[in-house]
């Protein structure tokens, strides 16, 4: 756990910031802490609002699931550890854990796309695992701006454009 | 031969080169990337290719002409789903959309982009070992397979195979870690050569698109280099700052600050823009090879997106600090 925290205050270099990142690939419990010490940190520094619309969805995660928030269990050391502690006794801090439950956290699609056989479409599986990504119009225009400028468009032409009009965001509308 | 590449790469001004020459294969390995750069503006030609990514196909008819009197003109069309088409006309590239009867209108930058710099290319054995593998055939074509196998987990494999002797690009896959193809351009039917004809790379849509909606919001800033005050904390290995800009975007009003790293062949895009109303969370999600990552600081919504591994995207977005105007 130290050794996640210490990752996450960049104070690991290389090959050990390396072995941390594939431990949270590995162990689901701590992908879980490092989201939470991000939310939390995060949510300290004012970075992440939250609304009335988790609140209800925490209400709902905590008589479905109690046993899941527990900040308290964190390490008591460094920076995003003293984050926890100190949110801890608020009802944001429930809220926050709950909510990261709730969305799943940014590390386990990643996990899931090495896994996925490469016939399976990971795609999908991102875009359901993870709520609320933005529109794909939005996107798609972000995608275009990028081509141009990748060194990889050179050896291809107008061939990855094709990524930035694909079939199903454009299928929902930009 | 060796002595013939190093005054080759001299020309070329690569200093990186000359002071540590790569070996004979890995030389041998960039100027194929190279012929390919040149041959994907210089040919012209036509054919079909296959885009496949998440275990779906997608066919695309694809032309590009070069008009001897000047200009360059590029026409890709998808063949499947829903109708879209995307023209280019030397640096405007222009989106048809049918579906939602929109047409997006952007300008590439002044200063010719995207290109394999020579700098840069002298730079990719760092981050890859390239090789000339063999010969294979595509769309009835022999070709030449170059391979781009990453030394660390920061970037995917590659696998091109370029035509023997013009050096077009017939192929092209980007590979996981495990080596397996996270997408792939495959052309499977393609003609080299032929006059130009204006008639091929005009839009189908040319007469219809009148009344539609035309989103031109990327022609009326052009792009500014500029000093965005974003920086980053640990920028991964092998990636450097490629450009900086304050930037238009289409269905954006306010200006969009875009920096773009890249390790000579992948390159990772950041943008960041004002939090938008409807605030996103953080997200990850992906398109083919590219991965796209979403967070916020503090009132901006960052997004990095890179044909990278996830990985990769989210340190750079992770790492990311303001560091411009002071007292912010």
């Amino acid at each position: 756990m130290e050794r996640i925290s210490e990752l996450m205050d960049g104070e690991l270099e290389g090959r050990e910031a390396q072995r941390q990142l594939a431990r949270l690939k590995q162990d689901q419990e701590l992908a879980h802490c490092w989201s939470t010490f991000h939310l939390i940190g995060d949510a300290l520094r004012g970075e992440r609002p939250l609304t009335r619309e988790i609140s209800s969805r925490v209400a709902q995660l905590l008589a479905d699931e109690p046993t899941v928030l527990a900040p308290r269990s964190f390490a008591p050391t460094k920076r995003a550890a003293t984050y926890a502690v100190s949110v801890a006794a608020s009802l944001s801090a429930v809220a926050l854990v709950a909510w990261i439950g709730f969305f799943n956290n940014p590390l386990a699609p990643k996990q899931e796309i090495a896994e996925a056989p490469p016939a399976s479409p990971p795609a999908a599986v991102v875009s359901t695992e993870l709520a609320s990504v933005p529109s794909e119009g939005q996107v798609n225009d972000l995608l275009r701006a990028h081509t141009e400028y990748s060194p990889s468009t050179a050896i291809q032409g107008l061939a990855p454009y094709i990524r930035s009009v694909s079939g199903t965001q454009q299928a929902k509308g930009r | 031969m060796k002595a013939a590449w190093a005054t080759v790469w001299l020309g070329l001004a690569a200093p990186a080169i000359a002071a540590a020459p790569a070996p004979a294969a890995g030389e041998d390995g960039v100027a194929w990337l190279k012929k390919m750069a040149s041959a994907a503006r210089r040919e012209n030609y036509s054919g079909t290719f296959v885009y496949h990514h998440a275990g779906r196909n997608e066919t695309s008819r694809i032309v590009h002409f070069v008009n001897p009197a000047g200009g360059e003109f590029e026409r890709l069309e998808a063949m499947d789903g829903p109708q879209r088409e995307v023209i280019r006309t030397n640096d405007q590239v222009t989106c048809y959309l049918p579906g939602t009867k929109t047409v997006i209108i952007e300008k590439r930058s002044a200063r010719r982009f995207p290109a394999l710099l020579p700098e840069r290319l002298g730079a990719l054995s760092d981050s890859y070992t390239v090789r000339v593998t063999g010969q294979d055939r595509v769309a009835g074509f022999d070709c030449q397979v170059v391979t781009l196998e990453p030394k660390d987990k920061l970037r995917y494999g590659h696998e091109f195979c370029a035509e023997a002797t013009k050096g077009l690009l017939l192929r092209a896959r980007t590979l996981s870690e495990k080596n397996e193809p996270l997408e792939s351009f495959v052309f499977t039917e393609l003609r080299i050569g032929g006059a130009f004809s204006r008639e091929q790379v005009k839009s189908r849509y040319a007469e219809k698109s009148r009344d539609w909606k035309i989103d031109t919001s990327s022609l009326v800033v052009s792009d500014v280099a500029a000093d965005t005050g974003w920086v980053l904390s640990r920028q991964p290995a092998g990636f450097r700052k490629l450009t900086e800009l304050k930037r238009s975007i289409a269905g954006r009003a306010a200006m969009v600050s875009q920096i773009v790293y890249s390790d000579g062949l992948a390159a990772v895009s950041v943008f960041i823009e004002p939090l938008p109303k409807a605030q996103p969370p953080q997200s990850l999600s992906h398109q083919g090879a590219v991965n796209i990552y979403v967070r916020r600081i503090s009132d901006h919504m960052v997004t990095v997106l890179g044909e990278t591994p996830a990985t990769t995207v989210m340190q750079i977005a992770n790492s990311l600090e303001f560091r411009g105007a002071p007292g912010r």
